[in-house]
């Protein structure tokens, strides 16, 4: 039978097949034979969390702007749609053509969190593609991943042909229209990993080798090949002004989980809170135009009919010309009947007078991450809200009609005690009593949600050297909690522990972690990120079966001198800065914003920071 | 009122786009071309939008209709253009009317619809085989399917017999060298009774001892037809 047909009866018997017949407005078609490079973006999760993520739309333009290369998308089939791929022999296949993927020239993965990687080597095994680059010969498409999670690529160093490091709107093409060029004149692979290798931001882990001590650590990094650049310096593009934007981006049919305009304001962040991996590894903080935002927001809106509109950076408020544009972009709003939201806004007079007018008719909830209890930890993470920032930004909030506050709390920082915990209770409880106050002892229906994230110790932070609590010790700090938000109109969450550890086995992993995720896809783990789908037992006898000891990789603190997995790259913050940052965690003593004056980090070595010292 | 119908064809993958997410795809197109939609008056206003019958996931059609109201008149060749540009792949655009004759919906007045149900088999069977099966499967005194009840959720029987209008059929050859059997069919299709050709598939398919699986049975809606005679 051929295979279109067969997937024409698979989709009878899926939920949801509209995930997988591409087709949809904007969605790009190319006549294959003009092209020089066949690229699959590849999105570790189900079409409507990928379709929502803005990457692929930037770089789905990116690409397909150019002649020579033509970019499909293909995501990770649901349950049902996989075991009748399997059962069919139907290999996994791009929306836009509905080509297996194992036909195209090269592939390249997202990595945005660490519980995806699972779902990478399921979807390598779905497109009958050998998961291990060690098997794969020449004929096999690239395999190339991108992304956050990319900053530590070592765990999938058995899997991934090349790494793309940093901003990828040029060295993505350019990569492609290489590996295009030099297969069309015959060279090697190899010959194109000696000439990809010189592009900032490409790491190819089989150029490099790593040695190891007896007691695990690493004793050295070493290049396999001379010209191989060690580090390897992440892609910057120096300013984002200039860089394609997608104003037509593709409609998802089904709806996706994010189902609105975003634009990017700006890029990386200058807050340096100590345990944020993005706020580091997107450095210098780089904005677009206010006009050029305006723009292609309004153009964005034109072109798909979406009636919301959303802004997207590491911190909203942060914006140089964020009250003009704030403004301007209510007022056009309201004339297209178009909502507008405005995540991670910091909450000051300016942002109430903003949400207020935007949320006149739905006051839905009030969304605030003091992270920490107490203000000794947030000065040791270096979170520059006070006490009095929190009561007076709500006690206005309660005042203007907001009935639902959330708050979000990080648990197992470094230095935590138990009286960092008692603070969370104490806010929570303060905030119950400031409704009162303000509104009467009966108080209105009034909630506090308070939601409580486990501390996952990242590469690239200050924070890249602590040890994370034990799942043991996070179980009791969320009883502890619990006992003690036993208050009537608060709502306590928190998050699985045995998903926090396996993350962060992997966000610090080293290569010898490719086993275990490599077991972990054996014993039938996938879609990890999702609670009914993630597969404790099938973890934990991977980690038996390939002898990975989980707490060296998490619950070990490690000392100033220890070479890292992810030393292979230059992040571009240097790791004195980091280790200085650390110190003075320790110390209790905050960092300022670097819009008050430089505070040596290193990226200026690579890039010039616009924001430098502006409020000085 | 500046009421129209447009009718569009469904062809191809786009048949497994559901009916709600259709409707959002029209919702999306009025908005980026511009043409307002009325919304109607009360608590919770909604554009005044709505498909004269929903078709099943995955089934084609040539004779969709989606029958809506702007706020200003527009010429109906203008939205046809405009709406056309905004589509997905397979879904095609083919008139636009501006169709003011009735105050009822379409949905109301829709009677009847014709569908084409192509069944692969694997056995031989002739042309007087195939009409002298369809004429006992229809002649029965009932035909029992089982039907979802909407308020329960539970299977129960219905006898359908009634509601099948008339069916013909046509043995066609397959590429394989098999055979399909082309069924025609007109059926209730409306608020006063409505009839799904799955269940006519299902009951037919036991009677004449067919067990190609559902998944590779094809459907296609042909026509629709409305009480008073309105054509689009």
């Amino acid at each position: 039978m051929r295979e279109i047909d067969k997937l024409n009866q698979l989709l009878k018997r899926v939920e949801k097949p509209g995930r997988y017949i591409g087709g949809e407005i904007h969605s790009v078609k190319k006549d294959i034979d003009s092209v020089q490079s066949r690229f699959a973006f590849a999105f570790p999760d189900v079409y409507e969390i990928g379709m929502s993520y803005l990457g692929l739309q930037i770089l789905y333009k990116a690409l397909n702007d150019r002649h020579s290369i033509y970019c499909e998308r293909v995501f990770a089939p649901a349950s049902d749609m996989e075991n009748l791929m399997r059962e069919e022999g139907l290999p996994l296949f791009t929306l836009e053509t509905k080509t297996p993927v194992k036909e195209l020239d090269a592939v390249g993965f997202t990595l945005q969190y660490e519980m995806s990687y699972t779902n990478i080597l399921n979807m390598l095994d779905l497109a009958q593609i050998p998961l291990l680059v060690s098997e794969r010969g020449e004929d096999w498409p690239l395999i190339m991943a991108g992304g956050p999670c990319a900053f530590n690529p070592e765990p999938l160093a058995d899997f991934i042909d090349v790494f793309l490091i940093g901003d990828g709107e040029e060295t993505l093409p350019a990569v492609l229209e290489l590996y295009g060029q030099m297969k069309r004149e015959g060279k090697s692979r190899q010959d194109f990993y000696h000439e990809a290798c010189k592009i900032d931001g490409v790491y190819i882990p089989s150029l490099y080798d790593v040695e190891y001590k007896e007691d695990g650590t690493i004793k050295k990094l070493c290049k396999l090949y001379d010209d191989a650049p060690l580090p390897v310096r992440r892609a910057i593009c120096p300013d984002i002004e200039t860089l394609p934007f997608p104003i037509n981006p593709v409609i998802p049919t089904v709806e996706a989980v994010h189902d609105r305009s975003v634009v990017e304001m700006f890029r990386g962040c200058s807050r340096g809170c100590r345990f944020c991996q993005a706020g580091m590894i997107y450095r210098p903080v780089r904005e677009r135009k206010k006009d050029t935002v305006f723009h292609l927001a309004m153009e964005q809106l034109r072109n798909t009919g979406n009636d919301e509109l959303s802004l997207l950076s590491l911190s909203t408020s942060d914006y140089s010309q964020f009250e003009p544009l704030a403004m301007e972009l209510m007022e056009a709003c309201k004339k297209e009947n178009v909502s507008l939201s405005l995540p991670s806004l910091r909450i000051d007079q300016f942002a109430f007078k903003v949400l207020n007018k935007i949320q006149e008719y739905r006051k839905s909830g009030l969304t605030y991450a003091p992270e920490a209890g107490t203000q000794r930890l947030r000065d040791v993470i270096n979170k520059g809200v006070t006490e009095s920032d929190i009561y007076t930004s709500i006690e206005q909030a309660i005042d203007l009609g907001w009935n639902h506050i959330k708050l979000y709390f990080m648990i197992g920082l470094p230095t935590e005690t138990d009286q960092d915990l008692d603070g969370i209770a104490e806010i929570a409880k303060n905030i119950i009593e400031l409704n009162y106050k303000l509104n009467g002892r009966k108080g209105g229906r009034f909630r506090v949600t308070v939601s409580v994230s486990n501390f996952v110790p990242k590469a690239d932070t200050p924070f890249q050297w602590e040890g994370q609590n034990s799942a043991k010790e996070f179980a009791r700090k969320h009883d502890y909690l619990s006992a003690r938000l036993k208050t009537k109109g608060i709502t306590f969450n928190y998050h699985d522990n045995a998903t926090s550890v396996y993350e962060a086995v992997f966000a610090r992993g080293d290569r010898r972690c490719g086993k275990l995720l490599l077991a972990a896809f054996q014993n039938g783990c996938k879609f990890d990120g999702w609670s009914e789908h993630f597969n404790q037992a099938g973890w934990e006898k991977a980690f038996v079966d390939s002898q990975i000891d989980p707490a060296f990789y998490t619950e070990r603190k490690r000392s100033f001198d220890e070479i890292f997995p992810w030393d292979m790259i230059d992040c571009g913050i240097s790791k004195d800065f980091l280790q200085k940052e650390a110190e003075r965690a320790y110390e209790e003593v905050t960092t300022k914003d670097c819009r008050h004056g430089c505070v040596a980090c290193g990226i200026n070595r690579y890039a010039n920071c616009q924001m430098e010292g502006i409020y000085e | 009122m500046n009421r129209y119908v447009i009718k569009f064809e469904k062809n191809g993958y786009v048949k497994y786009t559901s009916h709600l997410d259709l409707l959002r795809i029209f919702k999306r197109s009025f908005k980026k071309t511009g043409f307002a939609l009325q919304y109607s008056q009360g608590f919770n206003p909604h554009p005044k939008m709505g498909f004269a019958q929903p078709l099943s996931l995955g089934y084609s059609s040539r004779c969709e209709l989606i029958e809506f109201e702007t706020i200003k008149f527009h010429e109906p060749e203008d939205i046809l253009n405009k709406m056309s540009i905004a589509m997905p792949e397979g879904l095609k655009l083919v008139s636009c009317t501006a169709f003011n004759t009735s105050t009822k919906s379409l949905a109301a007045e829709a009677d009847s619809a014709v569908y084409q149900v192509w069944i692969p088999i694997s056995h031989d069977i002739s042309q007087e085989e195939l009409e002298t099966m369809i004429k006992d499967y229809v002649n029965q005194p009932e035909i029992v399917a089982m039907k979802r009840q909407k308020k329960t959720k539970k299977l129960a029987p219905v006898n359908i017999q009634k509601q099948i209008r008339n069916i013909k059929g046509k043995v066609e050859a397959a590429e394989d060298g098999n055979h399909i059997l082309c069924l025609t069919m007109l059926l209730d299709c409306g608020s006063a009774s409505n009839l799904s050709p799955e269940l006519v598939i299902s009951t037919f398919c036991s009677f004449a001892g067919i067990d190609t699986p559902r998944y590779e049975i094809e459907v296609e809606r042909f026509q629709l037809n409305f009480v008073n005679n309105l054509q689009f």
